[in-house]
């Protein structure tokens, strides 16, 4: 017995963003920190910041923590991401 | 009806299976065949077309059809009487509060518990007796089931995909279970939670596994509940201290006790709220001493307020045993309760 069936999956692959230009350079630059919150974020995103500036030069490194975890970052921080040349998102599990 | 998702042939049935595990599209279990007619019955049972938009999941922008849901029912087994349950457990799971994106992707590895309630239970055959929470009747396993195969193929929630949990629970298999109105003289969940006492409701709330207790030497409702907070305080010392909606599941012998006190639900609650509640020092008993810091004192409560625990009436008519079910974390996701057969975006537009 022969069986017709169905595609279960949506078929097509979701909608995704854009990343933006990369940078020439991050020297001078202002970098943006999005953590989750979470206790792991900390340490790490500290590391980061020191690299960025002593080996890369970058000026400034924004921080910035989402209310949920588990949920895209806060409207007022997407607003903000437009003032700084890069951004890092990152997980702290 | 003409349909918008591509059609395979297979020669047999094991040459159906084959093709679904293969490309991931099972929850590791036999399917049922979703052939063209099968599904086109799902959606003549709820009038839908197949390109009626249930909605947008809200963090990845991915629309969601009834073509794909009827696809996935069938496969989890749903008859098409069924279907409409499953429509409506997932139009709630896309309201924001629920964060489904969140709640599926976790680490914490919740699954998604799915409360029936109203008349259709009755239709379908849903029971809320014997194994309430396990399997205790077709409808609500392929209900529950339907649930998780829509997350696996429309979300892309698979093991080490979109889904991230370590370690999951049983019930990412199927997690649904229909309240037991008949058998209590209480308000059903739904009323409870706002919907008219004759429709039929949906509740979904992002959960762990049921944490069972057991309570059959007393008669007196403080003594019964105590039991149910020490639960949900173990489970805040040992898993998460943030409030959010919590379930607790009472069978028939300790309701007798509770509706013979005449104690209702929000007597329940609100016993509840009082009692179950630790200091974050306590962390320091079971190994978590690290992360209290100065907040040894600062009191916290499993709910923020009564309203927020799920009181569901179920389970055989023996045994003092019930169940704590508690949330994913905290507030981060909340329980959704939306009735069967409504539209949640077709009010006119506000001026």
């Amino acid at each position: 017995m022969t069986f017709r069936v169905l595609d279960p999956t949506p078929g097509t692959a979701p909608p995704v963003g854009q990343l933006a230009p990369r940078l020439d350079t991050l020297k001078g630059k202002k970098v943006g920190f999005i953590s989750n919150g979470k206790e792991g974020t900390k340490g790490f995103f500290r590391h980061l910041e020191q690299i960025l500036k002593d080996d890369y030069g970058v000026a400034e490194v924004v921080f910035r923590t989402k209310s949920n975890y588990s949920a895209p970052a806060d409207p007022h921080i997407a607003d903000e991401i437009k003032t700084w040349d890069a951004v890092v998102s990152g997980l702290g599990d | 009806m003409q349909f918008q998702s591509r059609s395979y042939e297979a020669e047999s049935i094991s040459a159906v299976q084959e093709l679904y595990h293969s490309n991931g599209w099972t929850d590791g279990l036999p399917i049922v065949p979703p052939t063209e007619e099968a599904v086109k019955e799902c959606l003549d049972w709820a009038m839908m077309p197949p390109d009626q938009l249930i909605g947008i999941e809200p963090v990845r922008g991915l629309a969601i059809t009834a073509e794909k849901i009827a696809i996935n029912a069938v496969m989890a087994g749903c008859l098409p009487m069924h279907f409409p349950v499953v429509l409506t457990a997932w139009t709630a799971m896309m309201q924001e509060e629920f964060l489904m994106h969140g709640a599926t992707a976790s680490t914490g590895g919740c699954a998604v518990l799915v409360v029936l309630n109203g008349p259709i239970r009755l239709e379908i055959g849903a029971a809320g007796s014997f194994n309430a929470l396990g399997n205790s009747d077709r409808a609500t396993a392929v209900i529950g089931r339907a649930v998780r195969l829509c997350l696996i193929n429309l979300m892309d929630v698979r093991p080490g995909v979109i889904d991230r949990s370590t370690l999951g629970h049983p019930g990412k298999f199927s997690y649904c279970l229909a309240e037991d109105e008949e058998g209590t003289d209480w308000d059903p969940l739904h009323v409870v939670r706002g919907v008219e006492r004759a429709a039929s409701a949906v509740t979904v709330m992002a959960a762990g596994a049921p944490r069972q207790l057991m309570n059959e030497w007393t008669t007196k409702p403080e003594e019964i509940l105590e039991t149910f907070a020490a639960e949900m305080r173990a489970n805040m010392r040992h898993y998460s201290i943030h409030p959010g909606n919590y379930a607790i599941v009472i069978p028939q012998q300790l309701r007798e006790h509770l509706q013979a006190a005449k104690w209702t639900k929000k007597d329940i609650a609100n016993f509840i709220h009082e009692r179950a509640r630790i200091h974050r020092r306590e962390w320091a008993d079971v190994g978590k001493g690290a992360v209290v810091r100065d907040r040894g004192d600062s009191v916290y409560t499993a709910m923020e307020s009564p309203d927020q625990l799920l009181v569901i009436a179920a389970g055989g008519p023996a045994g003092g045993f019930g169940a704590v079910i508690p949330p994913w974390l905290g507030n981060k996701s909340h329980a959704v309760t939306v009735p069967v057969g409504v539209c949640v975006d077709c009010e006119p537009p506000k001026k």
